[in-house]
């Protein structure tokens, strides 16, 4: 479903973030990308949905290439990729339920729909009592949950996670985790950037290691292996 | 369609009134732009149209000789109307100067003591001519000066009129090219403080944005709630504007100066208030509006 075709991305005239990059993921995998700081995985996932643009090379999503889709479409792509991240992202002056219906307002859902996908979401990820709580009145893990939620909201075919479980204790780290496992099951792809070893392993799905922007291993039933 | 606009509308309203000191700064910046500029022209056309109201009491006297009779007066008046740059000829008989004469100095004691004594009208009849024009007046002497009536003529008193005129046009060229050069200035000013300001409220909201642009809306909708409040903020700052320049005219003006007339500077402002109304409310919406613009590309690449 995607497929990177020697994909190289340079920054400045010595920064190759990525190198060479060739890769493909099917629909319904669970892919770990593991590496050092640098090593590339933000930049491989940013160009998932179309916030880098690689220097050369081809990517293809759904058979369709990322490299000539106009500016125009790009939003309509994004609607078909969930984000996570670290810091959440998530806009603390809304409540638990106004972040999420925020994603469909944006992208001109009608507002019955709003009413009735987002409490649903949130039962799913078990915010179901916190609908008008604040970000900040959230734990972490909770607060990484909402994240997920408002990526899920959309019902993407993708679900690209930026390091979620950084700063967080092990326990919510495995809540995530166990999150993320489960809509994988219900068939989303899941593709995960992390420096967290017990997760890698936990999960034990395929990894893909970077270093220095290269793909230095692939492993359909892998282990985290970063020295 | 309709749904996006009443929620962007929603959006730019909420977001105005959580960012309120943001909203407030912008908005004080746009009101003291407009608001300077705005005086600076006022003044300075009202300043000029009163210079022009100076020049319209400008004229040429033709001083007749004594033996010249009303006739002969009335022969040369019908001729120099005939100039086209001549707006009016006024006939003064020598009577009727030697009353407003008298008019005049009716305080002064030894004046008319002195005419009594003379016995007899000492002045002379007159024609005063205004032009249409405060240039057109050299021509209109030399006009007069070459006609048949010439003979009769004693005296034209153009000099000092000549000089009075030439300085009154420097003055008010003057006080244009002051007025609109300041007021260049001022608007570029204004421009700058207008757009970092609006720079610095997209920045605190550039997080909002990055979630927008995350969660697939199009740049046109995530444009638009700026859009929104860069037309509020034109829109309201406009009419603040306008509120205070009538304040100042009202109430400052007399309390600074005796010597400018409210009235004057209070007609020309409500004679022009649309069409300074809609300068400002445009001017402040284009630049509420393209600092938002040209403030989000940043944002909005790939």
């Amino acid at each position: 479903m995607i497929k990177f075709e020697n994909v190289s991305k340079i920054y400045k005239e010595d920064l190759h973030a990525l190198e060479d990059i060739n890769l493909e993921i099917q629909p319904g995998e669970f892919v770990s990308v593991v590496g050092h700081s640098g090593a590339g995985k933000s930049t491989l996932l940013k160009m998932i949905y179309i916030d880098e643009r690689p220097t050369a090379g081809e990517i293809l999503f759904d058979d369709e290439s990322l490299i000539t889709l106009k500016k125009s479409k790009i939003p309509e792509h994004r609607r078909n990729i969930g984000t996570i991240f670290q810091d959440f992202k998530l806009l603390k002056r809304k409540t638990v339920f106004e972040n999420v219906a925020f994603a469909l307002e944006v992208c001109g859902e009608p507002e019955k729909e709003i009413q009735e996908d987002v409490p649903k979401i949130l039962d799913i990820v078990g915010l179901g009592e916190k609908m008008e709580a604040y970000p900040e009145e959230l734990s972490a893990g909770q607060q990484q949950k909402l994240a997920i939620a408002r990526a899920l909201i959309h019902k993407p075919m993708v679900i690209v996670a930026d390091e979620p479980t950084g700063n967080m204790d092990p326990d919510s780290s495995m809540e995530i985790l166990k999150l993320l496992l489960k809509i994988n099951k219900l068939g989303t792809t899941v593709i995960l950037a992390t420096h967290d070893k017990v997760i890698v392993d936990k999960a034990a799905k395929r990894v893909i290691c970077l270093e220095e922007g290269r793909v230095k291993c692939d492993d359909p039933k892998g282990k985290y292996n970063v020295k | 369609m309709f749904l996006a606009i009443k929620r962007t509308f929603k959006e730019s309203l909420k977001s105005a009134s959580r960012n309120i000191w943001l909203t407030l700064a912008t908005f004080l910046v746009l009101v003291l732009s407009l608001y300077f500029i705005s005086i600076v022209y006022v003044a300075t056309f009202s300043v000029s149209g009163v210079m022009e109201n100076v020049q319209d009491q400008l004229s040429v006297s033709v001083y007749f000789k004594s033996d010249t009779t009303e006739k002969e007066i009335m022969d040369a008046k019908d001729d120099f109307q005939k100039n086209g740059d001549v707006k009016l000829v006024e006939y003064v008989s020598k009577e009727q100067a030697l009353e407003d004469f008298k008019k005049n100095n009716a305080n002064d004691s030894d004046i008319i003591q002195s005419l009594e004594e003379i016995g007899e009208n000492p002045l002379w009849s007159l024609l005063s001519i205004k032009a249409h024009d405060a240039e057109k007046y050299e021509g209109i002497v030399s006009y007069v000066e070459s006609s048949a009536h010439r003979e009769k003529i004693t005296r034209i008193n153009y000099a000092k009129t000549k000089e009075a005129i030439s300085r009154l046009n420097g003055i008010v060229r003057m006080i244009e090219r002051v007025g609109l050069t300041v007021g260049g200035i001022l608007s570029l000013i204004a421009i700058v403080i207008t757009f970092n300001t609006i720079r610095v409220s997209i920045y605190a909201r550039k997080k909002e944005i990055a979630v927008m642009r995350l969660v697939g809306a199009s740049n046109t909708y995530i444009r638009l709630p700026f859009i929104f409040e860069g037309l509020l903020h034109g829109l309201v700052s406009a009419i603040t504007a306008m509120l205070l320049i009538f304040l100042t005219i009202r109430f400052l003006i007399p309390f600074v100066s005796k010597s400018i007339s409210v009235e004057n500077v209070m007609n020309f402002y409500l004679s022009h208030i649309f069409i300074i109304f809609a300068i400002q409310v445009g001017l402040g919406i284009i630049l509420g509006v393209l600092s938002s613009l040209i403030a989000m590309r940043k944002y909005l690449k790939v």
